[in-house]
């Protein structure tokens, strides 16, 4: 067979059926072998889509998901999303076609180094030399991109190698196994006498744990030392939703709960989570009376920017279960209850106009269980993460470390590709909407019943917020009261749609759009000065929240 | 500080890019770059110089990552510490 068969033939010996990209040039051979292949092909309308589609798919399935470009303008478009895949760890593999190697180094058409691009933005990349090292070559990128701490892995196929003939027989190939991980539980007693110990102990949550399958090991850790409890936005749904401790996000738009209580602690249990700086406000002044325990599997996470008493290695699943001693400490839960309490969201909004979260809330409550929910970046994407409940982290798909505008509708695609059953919702911006709005398209040709939620304040309200407080309401290129009609703009892509502007329509808007069958767009407009509260201003430490200012 | 890391590594076609990458990307300046191929030339032996005020681990973490990287030992006294 051709390299460009093998290419599938070892895609289907890892059990993938669905795969996204866009064809040209340097990879016309392996879309010739897609033609008869069984492995199903989404075509995207940008690289940036397709591969976004991949991570949406990868991060809703636990799979690996996977993508194709061509060389050149096809292998950059997928740039910004591999470093998206790279800062949330997802599962990625990225195949591009390349220039035949007798022009390799002269500049070529749609000639890239995209092994030397890739450096930045992956876990690993390989250039394939030959048809005899493809097929070792395409094991070992799935294998990095699951083991121990995911990530995207790039593999560039030149021309020559996919038209070249080799004799390759899957079923006596070896696969490369995913490495095993090394679990040291040498340091569990001492994690366990620093919980015994806590007055305050805080469990700090992160994508880490879901990541590692250890949801299950989760709850039983929580419920066996009892303690309130935190998530990072990549952790959202990790606690389960009857677990009365649970005190939400924490960070720059954390609750108020979250960031006041851990700024008391005085044990930070930090399970699968790196101390963003989203997270952690002012790091000399994160949670200042805390020892800390790390547990995570990727080394050079311990001691990167904020100091661990004790470190666990290794599998989450064989450590939570390591830690576990019981704790003492009623009177901070007491606390932590009463904080919660205190200050509980409120959705009482004066006038008729839509107010997001009231609407989020309302949406999470009507959407049927087990839907996954996948966001844009701005404003909206805190609301979602406040106001609208999960019960797994893979039913809320969010760009956490890269914040990338236009993750949402491409992301949705894979999600809905992955998971046929469940609804799959979008929430986008009006900004963001527009970064990735040729994906239209995909759900079109391919009748995917994804429901588009556009919360439009016709601004980049992220950034006209920031303005507003930091940068003398000086609105540089914020605004974008001059969007598309876009319901106008989904039908033309036949997708129906409607557009509302009061609170009074919210309820049965949700009502339609989850009755009618296929894709389906809202747009809910809301008032531009709308902001998200709190916030943790630059350079403040956690517990200097700022609340409620309009203007 | 001058930190001098003794590296084995496989000599595939980027490491040498890989290596300088991140320790350029995580803030160490490069002092000194040796390599010679081993002789099998399928692994390169790198002496690798940085300086930096920041502690080293930062650094040799982040190179333990990569996946060409078959060993790495920071030279003289500091050797003990890392083991990741
Ligand atoms: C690709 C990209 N470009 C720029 C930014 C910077 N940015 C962050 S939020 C934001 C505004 C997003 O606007 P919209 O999607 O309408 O969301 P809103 O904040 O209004 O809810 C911008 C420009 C980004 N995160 N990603
Ligand atoms: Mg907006």
């Amino acid at each position: 067979m051709k390299g460009a068969e093998l290419v599938l033939q070892v895609l289907q010996q890892h059990g993938v059926d669905t795969i996204f990209g866009y064809p040209g040039g340097a990879i016309m051979p392996i879309y010739d072998a897609l033609y008869q292949s069984e492995v199903k092909h989404y075509l995207c309308r940008h690289e940036q889509g397709g591969a976004f589609s991949a991570i949406g798919y990868a991060r809703a399935s636990g799979k690996v998901g996977v993508c194709m470009a061509t060389s050149g303008p096809g292998a950059t478009n997928l740039i910004t999303s591999l470093a998206d895949a790279m800062l949330d760890s997802v599962p990625v593999v990225a195949i591009t076609g390349q220039v035949s190697q007798a022009v390799m180094g002269t500049d070529a058409f749609q000639e890239i180094d995209v092994l030397g691009l890739s450096l930045a933005v992956t876990k690993h990349s390989f250039m394939v030399r030959s048809v005899e090292e493809l097929a070792a070559t395409l094991h070992e990128a799935f294998a990095i991109a699951q083991s121990g701490r995911p990530g995207p892995v790039l593999v560039d196929i030149p021309k020559d190698v996919q038209l070249a003939e080799i004799d390759y027989q899957p079923e006596n190939a070896s696969t490369a196994k995913v490495a095993p991980v090394n679990t040291s539980l040498a340091n569990a007693a001492k994690a366990r006498a620093l919980i015994a110990a806590a007055k305050k102990p805080m469990a700090y949550i992160g994508g880490g744990v879901h990541m590692a399958g250890a949801m299950p090991q989760l709850q039983q850790f929580l419920a066996a030392n009892t303690m309130p409890s935190v998530t990072t936005l990549k952790a959202m749904g990790s606690v389960a939703k009857d677990n009365a401790h649970y005190l939400g996000m924490l960070g720059m738009h954390g609750t108020q709960a979250a960031n006041l209580a851990v700024q008391q602690c005085d044990l930070l249990i930090c399970l699968g989570a790196r101390f963003d700086d989203r997270v952690t406000g002012n790091l000399q002044k994160f949670a200042p009376l805390a020892k800390v325990i790390h547990v995570d599997i990727d080394p050079a996470e311990i001691n990167k920017v904020r100091f661990a008493n004790v470190a666990l290695l290794g599998d989450m699943k064989q450590i939570l279960p390591a830690m576990t001693v019981g704790t003492n400490c009623a009177d901070w839960l007491d606390q932590c209850a009463q904080l919660k309490q205190q200050y509980g969201w409120r959705y009482d909004h004066p006038g008729e106009r839509i107010y997001a979260p009231l609407m989020l809330k309302q949406l999470s409550d009507r959407m049927p269980d087990n839907s996954v929910v996948c966001c844009d970046v701005g404003q909206h994407q805190m609301w979602v993460a406040q106001h609208m409940r999960f019960s797994s982290p893979r039913n809320h798909l969010s760009s956490g470390g890269l914040g990338t505008m236009g993750f949402g509708l491409p992301a949705a695609i894979g999600a809905k590709l992955a998971r046929s059953q469940d609804t799959v919702i979008t929430v986008s911006g009006d900004g963001s909407f527009m970064m990735n709005v040729q994906e239209l398209a995909t759900i079109k040709r391919f009748r995917l019943p994804v429901k588009i939620v556009i919360v439009d304040n016709q601004r980049l309200g992220m950034v006209k917020q920031w303005q507003q407080l930091f940068f003398n309401e000086r609105y540089s290129e914020t605004d974008l009261s001059d969007n598309p009609d876009f319901v106008a703009l989904a039908a033309a892509f036949a997708i129906p749609g409607h557009c509302i502007t009061r609170k009074d329509e919210v309820e049965s808007a949700l009502e339609a759009m989850f009755t009618w069958p296929g894709p389906y767009l809202l747009h809910v407009c809301i008032d531009d000065k709308d902001n998200v509260w709190p916030l943790v201003p630059p350079g403040a430490a956690n517990q200097e929240m700022i609340t409620e200012l309009k203007a | 500080m001058n930190h001098v890391l003794n590296i084995t590594a496989t000599n595939t076609p980027a490491v040498v890019e890989r290596l300088l990458q991140v320790t350029r990307y995580r803030g160490y300046e490069l002092a000194g770059l040796e390599l010679t191929p081993r002789n099998d030339a399928r692994s390169l032996s790198i002496t690798l110089t940085v300086s930096s005020d920041k502690p080293i681990h930062l650094l040799t973490s982040q190179l333990h990552k990569l996946y060409d990287i078959q060993q790495l030992e920071l030279a003289g006294a500091e050797l003990a510490v890392l083991s990741a």
